[in-house]
């Protein structure tokens, strides 16, 4: 595990590869460039455009304005798309993780020719638009099928699971989980299983050997898969549009209105800028929350 | 199962993309092959319409030596730049012969932010485009498209005068109209027995005994137009009364719709999920193909409703200025008119044209609404700068998932 603090002896081999300082350069320049182009001069578009106004037929119009912040934080109707999507991604991050976990640790635990299957079966679904394997699980919900069968389990002929928001946490489950059971099964492969084995010699439960073995190492791919659901979940549109029936209101599906409805780019910039400080309070929050009382831990993010 | 998915795919590809749909229209998916197809226009037409991309810029570069010859001359060459299947190939094909013009390019948007964008990118090298005439004040605006000459239309004449001066284009300086339709209502009539001829019989309906079976259109100018039309108020009114009264009916309605979706709102109405739908009549000719869904019918609320406009427009920078005004005086001729509405299966708003459209489709409220519904129809202007409306769309939205 690598320490925070560098040996002397470290630091001079890092400066005596002096020479090849422009070799690094030139390697990290393309991901340098990608993320000066692609994620901060967006974001500094964005923040400026939040302080604008709509031009007179949609867009934005240069100005310096604290308005639509103000409208988006005191009218209801306005947050409550941001308090839907907190919900939904928060239960969608533990759904993953309640189904991610099991899974992961599964695959982890099994010969090394059987983890190669069953990580190819869980690639596999990748090789088919979101949208398709989205759209098949409106005829999986629908009434001829689960939805159907529900609804005759529990005699109600009007029961239905599409339109509302099980079907979209159905839906952000099942699109999201590979990003949680990587992270996972990563981790957890390298655990050592002998100190299972220990655990259990020394007269620990299977509760308590999960608690103080395996969910300590697991934690830092249960933060990483964690956030990496997280934060697509907040921003989600294509899945409540199509398995909520635009019935569950999300952030996307306000950003999209305030883009392309009404052509507010600032109002709409402002929504975006919101929506960035939530997902980095709620994270910065989860993470601290997770992490308090294990002070150095070495814990990889991302 | 399996064939069910296979029917939802077969359609995805086949449906001409949704006019207004953001989700299609987007592309936001990227790797969808089926969207992707048919927003390159995978339907017939487009196979043998010249609509290879990407040529455009080049042909650009040598539109403009072409323009350098003696005006009035056709250019040999004509860029256009149109939504998928909404031009007739065999009208494109007798334009090229009969003014010898070589090469013809049709490229496609999905929607009109996407030709918007295009034009806001700089020089397009289209010499023409059909924005919906929402979007022409702001082509005005932005200097993109050139006020047209009529002199050298003089086909304009058949054009009914409800299409002219209208507020998107008062003077009737800069658009040629093209097609229209409606926003109304789709039933399947197989099941709704009842008339639903008005806003507030289709209102009654909602609340009561198809609950829970109604879609709605995921479209804020369209919505607006049932409340205020029960009013008897003008579907484009911002008066602050007129819309809380507005809001109160969709607040009503919120608890009874299933759904707001522009994409798939005929596959709800194809299942019976929804018998009822505010929407648009593209999906309807492909539904009535099926004789499972042929019961669907449409109605033009008498008490009015919104129209909306596709127009013609010449483009600033139009390398071939000769061989745009050709095209244009040539497809308002009533015969190759004609030709286009049965092409594409929208209302023209040429009057001579009708004489050569097939009856059936001229009595079909889906393409001409009927005289009584005519007349009250309600050309959109651009309202979507009202906060008011906006502030009443977010909570209309969040009533009906709560």
């Amino acid at each position: 595990m690598a320490t925070a603090v560098q040996t002397p002896e470290e630091a001079k081999g890092i400066r005596g590869r002096g020479s090849s300082a422009l070799l690094t350069t030139a390697l990290i320049f393309p991901a340098g460039l990608w993320y000066v182009l692609l994620l901060v001069a967006p974001l500094i578009i964005v923040t400026i455009f939040s302080f604008g106004n709509r031009a007179k037929n949609g867009g934005y119009e240069a100005a310096f304005t604290f308005d639509n912040y103000v409208r988006l934080l005191t009218q209801t109707q306005r947050m409550e798309p941001f308090f839907t999507s907190l919900w939904m991604a928060v239960a969608g991050t533990i759904g993953c993780l309640l189904v991610g976990l099991p899974l992961a640790y599964f695959i982890a635990t099994r010969t090394t020719r059987h983890k190669g299957l069953f990580i190819l079966l869980l690639v596999i679904p990748f090789w088919t638009s979101f949208l398709i394997r989205t759209y098949a699980w409106l005829i999986v919900l629908g009434r001829e099928n689960v939805g159907g069968f529900i609804g005759s389990l529990i005699g109600d002929a009007d029961f239905r699971i599409l339109g509302t928001p099980a079907a979209v946490l159905v839906g952000l489950v099942y699109g999201y989980l590979p990003l949680m059971v990587f992270p996972l099964y990563v981790t957890l492969e390298r655990m050592d299983r002998t100190l299972v084995e220990a655990s259990k010699d020394l007269g620990a439960g299977r509760w308590a050997t999960f608690r103080q073995i395996t969910l300590p190492i697991a934690l830092p791919g249960l933060i990483t898969g964690s956030i990496l659901v997280f934060i697509p979940m907040m921003g989600e549109y294509v899945i409540p549009q199509i398995l909520g029936y635009g019935r569950t209101f999300l952030v996307g599906n306000a950003l999209v209105d305030a883009f392309v409805q009404t052509r507010n780019w600032p109002f709409g910039s402002a929504m975006a800028v919101l929506l960035i400080l939530v997902m980095l309070i709620t994270i910065t929050f989860y993470v601290w929350f997770v992490n308090r009382g294990r002070h150095g831990r070495e814990v990889s993010v991302l | 199962m399996a064939d069910n998915l296979d029917d939802i795919l077969r359609r995805a590809a086949d449906t001409k993309v949704p006019r207004r749909s953001f989700l299609a229209a987007a592309g936001l998916l990227g790797g969808s092959a089926a969207l992707a197809a048919c927003s390159t226009g995978s339907t017939g037409g487009a196979t043998t319409a010249p609509a290879a991309s990407g040529a455009a810029s080049a042909g650009a570069s040598a539109g403009t030596d072409a323009s350098a010859s003696p005006a009035g001359d056709v250019e040999k060459q004509l860029f256009m730049y149109n939504w998928s299947d909404y031009t007739s190939p065999k009208n494109i094909d007798a334009f090229k012969a009969k003014f010898g013009v070589e090469k013809f390019q049709y490229d496609t948007y999905a929607n009109n932010e996407e030709l918007l964008a295009k034009l806001q990118a700089g020089a397009s090298g289209y010499d023409i485009a059909a924005p919906t005439a929402e979007y022409v004040p702001s082509m005005v605006e932005g200097g993109y498209i050139q006020k047209l000459d009529w002199s050298r239309i003089p086909n304009q004449k058949y054009i009914n005068a409800a299409f002219k001066g209208l507020a998107w284009d008062p003077n009737d300086e800069y658009q040629l109209p093209k097609d229209f339709g409606t926003t109304g209502i789709l039933y399947r009539s197989k099941v709704v027995k009842e008339p639903v001829t008005t806003w507030q019989e289709f209102y009654d309906l909602i609340v009561g005994k198809y609950s829970g079976k109604t879609v709605f259109v995921d479209s804020m100018g369209d919505i607006f137009v049932m409340p205020l039309k029960m009013l008897g108020k003008s579907i484009n009114s911002v008066e602050p009364a007129d819309l809380d009264a507005a809001r109160d009916i969709l607040l009503k309605l919120a608890p009874h719709i299933l759904a707001l979706d522009s994409d798939t709102y005929q596959d709800k109405l194809a299942s019976e999920e929804a018998v009822l739908c505010l929407g648009w009549t593209g999906p309807i000719v492909e539904l009535r193909e099926n004789p499972d869904t042929a019961d669907i019918a449409y109605s033009v609320p008498t008490d009015g409703t919104l129209f909306w406009l596709d127009t013609w427009v010449m483009l600033n920078d139009a390398p071939n200025p000769n061989a745009a005004y050709a095209f244009l005086n040539f497809i308002h001729e009533p015969e190759v008119q004609a030709e286009e509405t049965n092409f594409n299966g929208y209302g023209t708003p040429n009057d001579e044209a009708k004489k050569f459209i097939d009856p059936e489709i001229l009595n079909d409220p889906v393409f001409f609404p009927p005289e009584d519904a005519m007349a009250n129809l309600e050309g959109a202007v651009d309202t979507s700068s009202n906060e008011q409306r906006i502030d009443i769309w977010q909570e209309f939205k969040s009533a009906i998932g709560g």
